[in-house]
């Protein structure tokens, strides 16, 4: 099991530094809640608003 | 490093510390802290060691919702339950009324419906055979168990699922998010809020004493409810919005999807400003993520400065199988559910929103039949 875990540390870690580097970044980090219309933590639209 | 070093954690480690996972827990924080610096984004590496503190909280004070949660419900004991809602008292004490004061601050809302009830169900049976719900599953796996590693994985395909669901079931109706401090103000949501809490814990306590059980929390509990709930404090400072966890694995699994090569960009969910930003945009733009890496690499120092580190053997298959089913019926509950015992049940009702309380009623009966099934995997029903 240590063998997976140290796998999946330096493979995870080194996925999240590349992902980062390759992609635009919005600067200040947001939850899709922060977006306008949003009625919900991922981000959905109100019931009202449809 | 050597697969026999690997594979002997105590013939290198000295008082119960496991150098290696302790250097790569610290290691891995201080990377994910430093992109985020360079970035000039202090309050995103606020986020990561706000998710490292609350991994340490965690894995010291083994706090577990879903055990609490299954204790009550069979034997009657409420003393984790009421650990919970001490995490929830201390966080709404901050949330409501600043949510409602500024701007730049929002509470945990979600609207009322057919989604949320189901969601929050079927989440409610997978936390039970995954043996652990969204943080629970974060801190354990971080914290060595390699079960809990395989139930993040479903939990991430899951979730994936689930993100292409939910337009379907919002589609069935609802109503708009109902929170306390709408009608009553910031003060008097806050009051309003605590008194939903003490009512809630005054019921879950005479259920115990009516089945003769123990309803006070335990000093690991007290301790760790208080110190949860100001991490959550904490973290809703620098996030700008309560403590959430799944949207996190969504966007793990959707950018793991993508790079498989499904074009998820023409679902609905992911044309929605929020997700689709978050597909696009770097992994460390997203609040949840940034707090869940910082748990998983703070449960894993927690765990590898106590002790050898995943020295356990492999659990049995039905185990495994048992995690892989909770974690993908999780995953989906958590998307259409609007979270996890995290962002749903304590953001949500420390925001003073009522579907908080909505999902906890929903997600104890889904919790009642994931207990029944647990025997089908090997797994004990308490």
């Amino acid at each position: 099991m240590r063998t997976v875990y140290v796998f999946v540390v330096v493979l995870g870690l080194a996925a999240i530094v590349g992902q980062h580097l390759t992609s635009p970044s919005s600067g200040r980090a947001v939850s899709p809640e922060d977006f306008a219309g949003a009625c919900a933590p991922c981000g959905a639209p109100c019931p009202s608003k449809k | 490093m050597t697969t026999a070093t690997l594979a002997a954690p105590a013939a290198r480690t000295g008082a119960g510390i496991d150098v290696l996972f302790l250097v790569l827990a610290v290691l891995a924080t201080a990377v994910i802290t430093a992109l985020v610096l360079l970035d000039g984004q202090v309050a995103s590496a606020a986020l990561v060691l706000g998710g490292f503190a609350l991994g340490i909280a965690f894995w010291k004070a083994e706090f577990s919702f879903t055990a609490s949660w299954r204790r009550f419900l069979n034997r009657g004991e409420a003393g984790g339950m009421i650990g919970g809602l001490i995490v929830i008292a201390i966080a709404a004490l901050a949330v409501v009324p600043v949510a409602a004061l500024f701007p730049n601050y929002g509470g945990a809302i979600a609207p009322l419906g057919p989604s949320l009830i189901v969601g929050a169900f079927v989440f409610g049976i997978g936390m039970q055979l995954a043996n652990g719900c969204g943080s629970g599953t974060l801190y354990t796996a971080g914290g060595g168990s390699g079960r809990m590693l395989i139930a993040l994985v479903f939990f991430m395909a899951g979730s994936v699922w689930g993100s292409l669901s939910l337009p379907s079931f919002l589609a069935l109706g609802g109503i708009d998010p109902i929170i306390a401090s709408d009608y009553l103000g910031p003060w008097g949501g806050l009051v309003a809020t605590l008194a939903s809490i003490v009512v809630g814990a005054a019921i879950i306590a005479a259920i115990a004493r009516k089945r003769g059980a123990n309803w006070k929390p335990s000093r690991n509990y007290i301790i760790g409810g208080v110190a949860i709930g100001l991490l959550c404090v904490f973290v809703f400072a620098a996030g700008g919005h309560p403590w959430s966890v799944t949207f996190g694995y969504t966007i793990w699994g959707a950018k793991i999807a993508s790079a498989l090569g499904l074009d998820l960009s023409t679902a609905p969910f992911w044309q929605w400003p929020g997700p689709k930003q978050a597909l696009t945009n770097s992994v460390l733009s997203d609040t949840s993520s940034l707090t869940d890496f910082g748990m998983l690499f703070g449960a894993m120092a927690a765990a590898a400065a106590t002790r050898p580190f995943a020295a356990a053997a492999w659990p049995p298959f039905k185990s495994l199988l048992a995690a892989a089913v909770g974690g993908l019926l999780m995953g989906w509950g958590a998307r259409l559910g609007f979270g996890c015992n995290i962002g749903a049940f304590v953001g949500g009702i420390a925001s003073g929103s009522v579907h908080g309380w909505v999902w906890f009623l929903a997600c104890l009966p889904g919790c009642m039949i994931g207990i029944r099934l647990r025997p089908l995997f090997g797994l004990s029903r308490d």
